[in-house]
């Protein structure tokens, strides 16, 4: 809701009841809840497909592998040096030292910037296209 | 004592919003959904904006987006050399349709059996929903690559909008029916099937062609370049956002200025009316979406007309012709919104 400069004539902004609600930030929505969820929800989810079980559990297996090697390369990175590629060209380098639950936020230290080192700082992952760290 | 616009601001994305499109109207609503280059499309409550799901899957910037009718599937382009078809109740991806270079643009049939996907390649591809592994029908002929590609006149024909050039295409024959120059690159189309209008943006230009034969019907020029236009259902105005961040309204018959709104920090790059024509909806570089009543003052969604106790009925109905509203709007202020369409049950919080 933008309220501008008021005009001297009477322009009164239209009233509103409330602001759109906007992601929660904790999942990716779809409320299994919602009335539409109920009428129309599940029996259209591919992975309900019989005859696949064993493919999708050699595929789960993968999955957890590669979830736990990659839970570990971040615990593993912990207080190196991280150099992090992200959009508009930013390529910094700062250290290490935790993740938020859903990778959706780094904590780092002594990043490096242009405008000097900032001594703790979050970077957003969604900025991040890769980083690289040495063992 | 005039109404001022209060546009209701949808953030979530964290980069520009680079396409829009609304479903029907559904038991439970209208939505939209947003193409964003944070790669992470949302689908939302049409007529309140409400956050409803993000779509995780893309690899990169999401180019187009769209929902099929009853807002049961999405579709996505995406910068990633795919597009994905997703359960838009769920959330879940459905199905990736690898490319060999950017989509930019996808479009369901009504019976939602076929998607038609075009990008960079300068290919149109017709995949068959309900066999989605085998080849797609592949139509070439762009000699640049295609920005939007529209099923049209009963899903018989094809439109698809290049840098220079708006194509016509037969679906049987999968070839050229008809092709027109355009002065500049074309920035946006849309196909509006009741009276088979084509609305082409490019440069400061909004033109209106016929679907059917591809001329010209009539066209209007805006202050600044404009990215977007749509006409409203009924016809009788159309809104168009560009580089100078503002949304236009004009009167569709006589090309009048009706309204401008600042509001965006960044160039518009889609604009849409709802399918009730209610509001439209503008995505920007500036990361949000946002929503515009197309009468303003009038009860509907999360705006509400509120007539202070000091001005009696007589003056509220004395006010000279506010912006965009007629005598009879102004007697429809403060009368029922249009709870009726939707489901008695309360909103889905996010």
């Amino acid at each position: 809701m933008r309220l501008g400069v008021q005009e001297p004539t009477m322009n009164v902004p239209v009233s509103v009841i409330r602001l759109p609600h906007g992601p929660d930030g904790t999942s990716r929505g779809f409320d299994p809840t919602s009335p539409r969820f109920q009428a129309l929800g599940p029996a259209t989810l591919s992975s309900s497909v019989p005859g696949n079980a064993v493919q999708l559990e050699q595929e789960q297996q993968g999955r957890v592998v590669m979830r736990e090697r990659y839970l570990r390369s971040l615990s593993a990175m912990a207080g190196h040096p991280v150099r992090f590629t992200m959009y508009e060209k930013v390529n910094v380098t700062a250290l290490f030292e935790a993740s938020d639950i859903d990778i959706l936020n780094f904590h780092v230290s002594e990043l490096q910037t242009p405008l000097g080192v900032q001594r703790d700082a979050l970077l957003r992952c969604s900025d991040i296209i890769s980083y690289t760290f040495e063992l | 004592m005039a109404m001022r616009q209060t546009p209701l601001t949808c953030s979530g994305h964290t980069r520009p919003v680079v396409d829009l499109a609304f479903s029907r109207i559904t038991p439970y609503g209208y939505f939209v959904i947003s193409a964003c280059k944070d790669g992470k499309p949302m689908l939302r409550q049409g007529d309140t904006g409400d956050w409803i799901g993000t779509f995780l899957g893309h690899k990169g910037a999401v180019w187009g987006a769209t929902l099929n009718k009853d807002a049961t599937k999405a579709a996505t382009a995406a910068a990633d050399f795919s597009a994905k078809v997703w359960d838009a109740v769920s959330g879940d991806e459905l199905i990736t349709l690898a490319h060999k270079h950017i989509v930019k643009s996808v479009d369901f049939t009504e019976d939602n059996n076929y998607l038609l996907t075009a990008g960079q390649d300068k290919l149109l591809r017709i995949y068959d929903m309900n066999k989605p592994e085998a080849e797609p029908q592949v139509v070439s002929g762009h000699t640049s690559g295609i920005k939007k590609a529209l099923w049209s006149s009963d899903e018989k024909q094809i439109l698809s909008a290049d840098d220079k050039t708006v194509r016509l295409w037969d679906r049987n024959t999968m070839t050229e029916v008809k092709a027109i120059n355009v002065a500049m690159s074309v920035s946006s189309m849309e196909y509006v099937p009741e009276g088979e209008i084509l609305v082409i943006t490019y440069g400061r230009t909004i033109a209106f062609h016929s679907a059917e034969t591809l001329e010209q019907i009539k066209s209007y020029d805006a202050p600044a370049t404009i990215n977007s236009a749509s006409l409203h259902p009924e016809k009788e105005c159309l809104v168009a956002g560009g580089e100078d961040f503002k949304l236009y309204k004009y009167d569709y018959n006589t090309g009048e200025e009706l309204e401008s709104y600042k509001g965006h920090f960044g160039p518009i790059h889609c604009v849409r009316f709802s399918p009730d024509g209610e509001l439209y909806a503008s995505g920007s570089e500036d990361g949000t979406l946002r929503l515009w009543q197309t009468t303003v003052g009038k009860t509907y969604g999360l705006w509400k007309c509120v007539i202070p106790e000091e001005e009696g009925a007589e003056l509220a109905k004395a006010r000279v012709g506010l912006p965009g509203t007629t005598d009879e709007e102004l007697e429809d202020l403060g009368s029922e919104n249009s709870d009726s369409i939707y489901s008695s049950t309360p909103e889905v919080k996010a």
